[in-house]
C-alpha cells in the first residue's frame, strides 16, 4: 500500500478517533493533572510520531508540512483554553505558517521536494490537480468578492465606564452628604453577628435585623423587578434593559464600594451620572424620589446583608484597624 | 434521649406498613377499575422529613419570605406589586405537578419548581443559587405550611402519579423540531373539539375568557402559547412539548385549568401538545433570564418602488421564528424580518406600571426612497383590548428629535428624554371596532379606529405637542385573535424643527412605548423598551452582480501567467539557458 496514503489516513483517522472519543474523557468538568486538554494535546502528536516511527512511513514534505501546519490550527482552534479572539487567532495562525515555512525550507533538498508537486499541478503533469484548480480557484475567488461587498450590519459597540467616579458630595431631600465621610446609620453592628438570625422572625429581638427586615421589604417592592430576587440582575425586566442591571453577588459590584457611594447611586440613578459616563443609557430610576433617606440607607443595608458582602471602608475605621 | 427519638421512628414504621397495604390494595383497585393506558399508581402524598425542617426554615426566612409572606399565604411585601401574585401555601394548591387533579403534589415536582422557577413570573430559578440540601429543606419547610390539607395524613389524602408515556416523534431540545405536520394538525382538531379556544383563544393567544379568577378571587389570565418562554411549568426547557402533555394531563390546581386525562387519551395529548408547540416561535432564549434575546438592530429594508402598505400583504409576511434557527423559504428571504423588542415597565416616575400586560413588541420595517418614506409594522400581544373611550390602547415610537446634533454614541434619556436632548414621539391611539372581549373568537380580526398624535418631549414634565407635526400615517392596523398590529409611515424628511429627520445607512436610536387601555395605563404609566437601532439599509450595489467576475476573471490571467512562466522556466531549464539551483554535495 502506498506510504503516502498509510500516512495521510494515520493522521485524519487519528485526529477524527481523538477529537471524537478521547477528547472529552481529557475534559471532565473538573481539570487534573494528568486529565486536561494539553495532555490530550500532546499524546495526539505523540501517538503520531510513534505511529509513523514504528509503520516506517516517510511522507513527503510537503504533507509534512500540512500536518503541521492543520496540528496548530486544532491547538488553536479546539486545544487551547479559553478561546481565543480571532484577532488574535489570525495573528497566532500568520506566525505558525511562518514556522511551518522554515521548516519546510529548512534546507534546499526538503524545499525543492516541498515545490516539485506544486510545479506539477501548474504545468499539467498532475492533470486533474491542474483543472481543479484553475476551476476551483477563481470560482473561491468570486465568492469571496461578493461576501465582502453584500453589505451587512451590525449593532454597534458601546463602551461605558462602570464604575463612574463620584461627586465630592451628593445632596439628598435638602441635606448634602460628603461621600468620603458618611457611613450607613443603620448600621449599628458588624452584620457577621446576625448569621444564624433572620428578617421578620428576630426583627423584634435585635434592631440590625428590624431594619434589614424593613430594607427588604423595600428592595422587594421597588427593586427586585431589575436587580432580582437573589440580587443578582436577573429580575423579571432585566432582559429588557441595556446596560442590564447590576450584579449584588459579583465581587465586582457592591462588596468593592463604598455604602456611600451606592447611597448616591441609588439616590441619583441613571441621569445622576456623570457626563464622562456618557453614552449611557442606565434605566436606574433616581430613588430619592420615590424612597425617603432613610429608606435608601436600609435598603443598602439589606443588600451587604442578603448577600453577604461586607461594605469598603476607608479613612479612620480601617487605619484603626 | 434517645428513646424520644426512637418512638417516631417506630410509629414511622408502622406507619409505612400500613401505607404499603393501602397502596397494594388501591393498586389492585387501578388495575381492576381503570382499563385506560396510562393508569396511575395511588399511593400516599411524600411526608414531610422533620428532620430537615429547621434547615429548611432557615433558608425560607432568608431567601422566599419575601414574597411568600411569613406564614406561606403568598402574602410578603412583595405581593401587592405583582402579577401573577406569590403561591398561597396554606391550601395546599400547588398548579405544576405529575399527580391528578386536586391533590397535592409529589416532593420531587417542588424540588423541580424550586429549581428551575416559573418562567414568566417573579419566581426565579434557584437551582444554581441554592445547595440539593438547601432545596430539599425549604420544599419540606414548605410542607409545613400548607394547613388545610397534610402531607403526612395517609387516611384522606392520596397522590396518583400520571404516566404521560413518551414524546412519540424523538425530538430532542433545545427547540424541538421535526414533529410531523400530520400530527399538528390532527391536535388542532382535538384541539378545536375539546374548545380549548374558550380560553385560549382561536390561535392560543390566551386571548379566550376575561373574566377568569383563581381559586383565592384574583384575576388571571390564560397561558399564551405563542410566548412559551413564560410557561410557568416549562423547567427551563421551553420548547419541550412534555410540558404542555404535562398540563392537560394535570390541570392546574387553583386555575381554572382543568384536567383532561379522562377525555382525551394520553396519545392524543401529545398531539395536542404538538400542536400547541408548533404555535412558539423559535426563538434564541437566554438561559439566564429565560426570555428571548432581543434583536437590538431594526433592519429597514429597502423597497424597489413605493411600499405596500397593506398588513396582509405578501411583502410584509415574515415567521416569527428566527431565520437562524429555521431557515427562510425563497420568498420570504427578501421581505423583513420580525425584530422582538422585550418591554418592561415604567417604574422611574409617577404613576409607576409594576405589572405590564406586554412584555415584547415584534417590528418589522420597509423604507422606499422614491416614496422618501419609512413604515414601521409594530406588533404585539395583548389578549384583551380596552372597551373604555377613556384609555384607549396605544403603542408609540420614540425617536431623538434632534438626531444632527448627537455626538457619537449619545443619546437622550430613554423615557421621554431630557432638557438638552429632546425626542420626538410618535403615538398612536386605538379603539376595536363592534368589540366586545367576550366575544367569540373572531377570525377576521377587528378593524382599529386609529388616531396619531405627535408630541417632542424634553423630560417626563415637559411633554408637548408639536405646532407642526411631521404627518406621520397609520396606513393600516388590525386586531386580531389577541395581536394588535398597527403599521406607522412618515416622509424620511420633514419640515419641523422638532421632527426627526432620518437618513439611510446610519444608526438611528430608537425606543418604543405601549399602553394596555384595559389596565387603565395612560400617561407614564406604561410599558417601555430600552433604547435599539435602526437601519435603512441600502439597496444593493450594482457592483454585487459585475463584481466577482471581474475579479475572478482577473485571477484566471493571473493563473495563466504563472502556468506560462513555470513553462517557459522549465523550458530555459531544459535548454540549458539557465542552470537548476545546485545542491550540496
Amino acid at each position: 500500500m502506498n506510504k503516502t496514503l498509510v500516512s495521510f489516513l494515520v493522521f485524519v483517522v487519528g485526529l477524527a478517533v481523538f477529537h471524537n472519543a478521547i477528547f472529552p474523557i481529557f475534559t471532565p468538568k473538573e481539570v487534573g493533572w494528568i486529565l486536561n486538554r494539553y495532555v490530550y494535546f500532546l499524546s495526539f502528536v505523540f501517538y503520531l510520531i510513534i505511529t509513523h516511527f514504528i509503520l516506517r512511513l516517510k511522507p513527503p514534505i510537503s504533507m509534512m508540512g500540512l500536518f503541521v501546519w492543520c496540528i496548530g490550527f486544532y491547538f488553536y482552534k479546539f486545544v487551547l483554553y479559553p478561546p481565543i479572539p480571532w484577532t488574535l487567532f489570525i495573528t497566532y495562525m500568520v506566525m505558525w505558517s511562518i514556522g511551518t515555512f522554515l521548516y519546510i525550507s529548512q534546507d534546499p533538498e526538503t524545499f525543492r521536494e516541498f515545490r516539485k508537486p506544486i510545479v506539477k499541478a501548474i504545468v499539467g503533469e498532475y492533470k486533474l490537480a491542474q483543472i481543479v484548480l484553475m476551476i476551483a480557484l477563481p470560482i473561491l475567488v468570486g465568492w469571496a468578492t461578493y461576501q465582502s461587498i453584500y453589505p451587512s450590519f451590525q449593532e454597534p459597540v458601546e463602551l461605558r465606564t462602570v464604575h463612574p467616579a463620584p461627586p465630592a458630595t451628593t445632596k439628598v431631600h435638602g441635606k448634602t452628604y460628603p461621600l468620603e465621610s458618611t457611613n450607613n446609620p443603620f448600621r449599628i453592628d458588624e452584620q457577621d453577628n446576625y448569621k444564624d438570625s433572620f428578617p421578620f422572625l428576630d426583627a423584634d429581638k435585635h434592631e440590625y435585623m428590624k431594619y434589614v427586615t424593613e430594607g427588604g421589604t423595600i428592595f422587594f417592592q421597588n427593586c427586585h423587578y431589575c436587580h432580582g430576587d437573589q440580587l443578582n440582575g436577573l429580575g423579571m425586566f432585566s432582559h429588557v434593559f441595556n446596560p442590564t442591571p447590576a450584579n449584588f453577588i459579583d465581587p465586582g459590584t457592591i462588596a468593592m464600594l463604598q455604602e456611600a457611594f451606592l447611597f448616591w447611586r441609588v439616590s441619583k440613578g441613571g441621569p445622576g451620572l456623570p457626563n464622562e459616563s456618557t453614552p449611557w443609557s442606565s434605566a436606574m430610576p433616581p430613588w430619592e424620589e420615590h424612597l425617603k433617606t432613610e429608606e435608601i440607607w436600609k435598603v443598602i443595608l439589606f443588600e451587604y446583608w442578603y448577600t453577604g458582602w461586607h461594605p469598603r471602608t476607608f479613612g479612620t475605621e480601617g487605619s484603626e484597624g | 434521649m434517645n428513646f424520644r427519638l426512637l418512638k417516631p421512628k417506630h410509629m414511622e414504621m408502622t406507619m409505612t406498613n400500613n401505607n404499603y397495604i393501602k397502596r397494594l390494595i388501591l393498586s389492585f383497585l387501578a388495575v381492576a377499575l381503570i382499563a385506560v393506558p396510562g393508569a396511575a399508581l395511588a399511593g400516599a402524598p411524600d411526608a414531610i422529613k422533620t428532620d430537615l425542617v429547621e434547615k429548611g426554615k432557615k433558608v425560607y426566612f432568608k431567601r422566599c419570605v419575601w414574597c411568600h409572606g411569613v406564614e406561606g399565604g403568598g402574602d410578603g411585601p412583595s405581593a401587592d406589586r405583582l402579577f401573577t401574585r406569590p403561591r398561597n401555601f396554606i391550601q395546599g394548591t400547588f398548579k405544576i405537578r405529575t399527580t391528578d387533579s386536586g391533590e397535592l403534589p409529589m416532593e420531587a415536582d417542588l424540588i423541580k419548581t424550586v429549581k428551575n422557577g416559573l418562567p414568566g413570573s417573579a419566581m426565579p430559578a434557584w437551582g444554581e443559587f441554592l445547595s440539593e440540601d438547601e432545596i430539599v429543606a425549604v420544599v419540606n419547610f414548605v410542607k409545613t405550611k400548607v394547613q388545610d390539607r397534610d402531607f403526612n395524613d395517609t387516611e384522606d389524602e392520596e397522590v396518583n402519579v400520571q404516566d404521560f408515556g413518551t414524546n412519540p416523534w424523538g425530538t430532542t431540545g433545545p427547540y424541538h423540531l421535526g414533529v410531523p405536520q400530520a400530527d399538528i394538525d390532527a391536535g388542532k382538531e382535538i384541539f378545536m373539539k375539546n374548545k380549548c379556544f374558550e380560553c385560549h383563544g382561536g390561535e392560543g393567544r390566551g386571548d379566550g375568557n376575561p373574566t377568569m379568577k383563581d381559586d383565592w378571587g384574583f384575576p388571571i389570565v390564560a397561558a399564551d402559547w405563542q410566548q412559551c418562554w413564560n410557561f410557568r411549568g416549562s423547567r427551563r426547557n421551553h420548547y419541550d412539548p412534555f410540558n404542555v402533555v404535562r398540563t392537560i394531563s394535570t390541570g392546574l390546581n387553583g386555575t381554572p385549568m382543568p384536567n383532561f386525562k379522562d377525555q382525551i387519551k394520553v396519545e392524543d395529548r401529545w398531539k395536542i401538545a404538538a400542536f400547541v408547540n408548533s404555535l412558539c416561535p423559535r426563538k434564541n432564549i437566554d438561559k439566564l433570564t429565560n426570555k428571548p434575546v432581543p434583536d437590538f438592530l431594526i433592519q429597514s429594508v429597502y423597497t424597489e418602488g413605493n411600499v405596500v402598505a397593506k398588513i396582509d400583504d405578501p411583502s410584509w409576511a415574515s415567521p416569527d421564528t428566527d431565520s437562524r434557527i429555521v431557515a427562510l423559504s425563497e420568498e420570504l428571504a427578501e421581505n423583513p424580518l420580525k425584530h422582538y423588542i422585550a418591554m418592561a415597565g415604567q417604574i422611574t416616575r409617577g404613576k409607576r406600571n409594576f405589572d405590564p400586560k406586554t412584555d415584547n413588541l415584534w417590528v418589522s420595517s420597509r423604507w422606499s426612497s422614491e416614496e422618501n418614506a419609512v413604515y414601521y409594522l409594530v406588533e404585539y400581544h395583548q389578549r384583551f383590548m380596552s372597551q373604555d373611550p377613556e384609555f384607549p390602547d396605544a403603542v408609540a415610537i420614540q425617536w431623538p428629535a434632534q438626531l444632527q446634533e448627537l455626538f457619537g454614541a449619545e443619546k437622550p434619556y430613554f423615557i421621554f428624554g431630557d432638557s438638552k436632548k429632546p425626542v420626538d414621539v410618535w403615538k398612536a391611539s386605538y379603539m376595536a371596532k363592534d368589540y366586545n372581549a367576550t366575544n367569540a373568537p373572531n377570525e377576521k380580526g377587528y378593524q382599529l379606529e386609529t388616531s396619531v398624535k405627535e408630541t417632542v418631549a424634553r423630560g417626563f414634565d415637559a411633554i408637548e405637542d408639536k405646532e407642526s407635526e411631521g404627518k406621520v400615517e397609520i396606513v393600516d392596523s388590525i386586531f386580531h385573535q389577541g395581536r394588535v398590529k398597527v403599521m406607522f409611515k412618515r416622509s424620511l424628511t420633514t419640515e419641523g424643527e422638532f421632527d426627526v429627520q432620518i437618513p439611510s445607512e446610519q444608526f438611528i436610536p430608537v425606543a418604543f412605548f405601549q399602553w394596555s387601555g384595559r389596565d387603565k395605563e395612560h400617561d407614564e404609566h406604561m410599558a417601555i423598551s430600552t433604547w435599539y437601532y435602526t437601519i435603512l439599509k441600502p439597496a444593493l450595489p450594482a457592483s454585487l452582480y459585475y463584481m466577482p467576475p471581474i475579479i475572478a476573471a482577473i485571477f484566471i490571467c493571473f493563473q495563466g501567467w504563472l502556468v506560462w512562466m513555470t513553462k517557459r522556466t522549465r523550458k530555459m531549464y531544459d535548454e540549458g539557458k539557465m542552470r537548476r539551483d545546485e545542491l550540496p554535495k
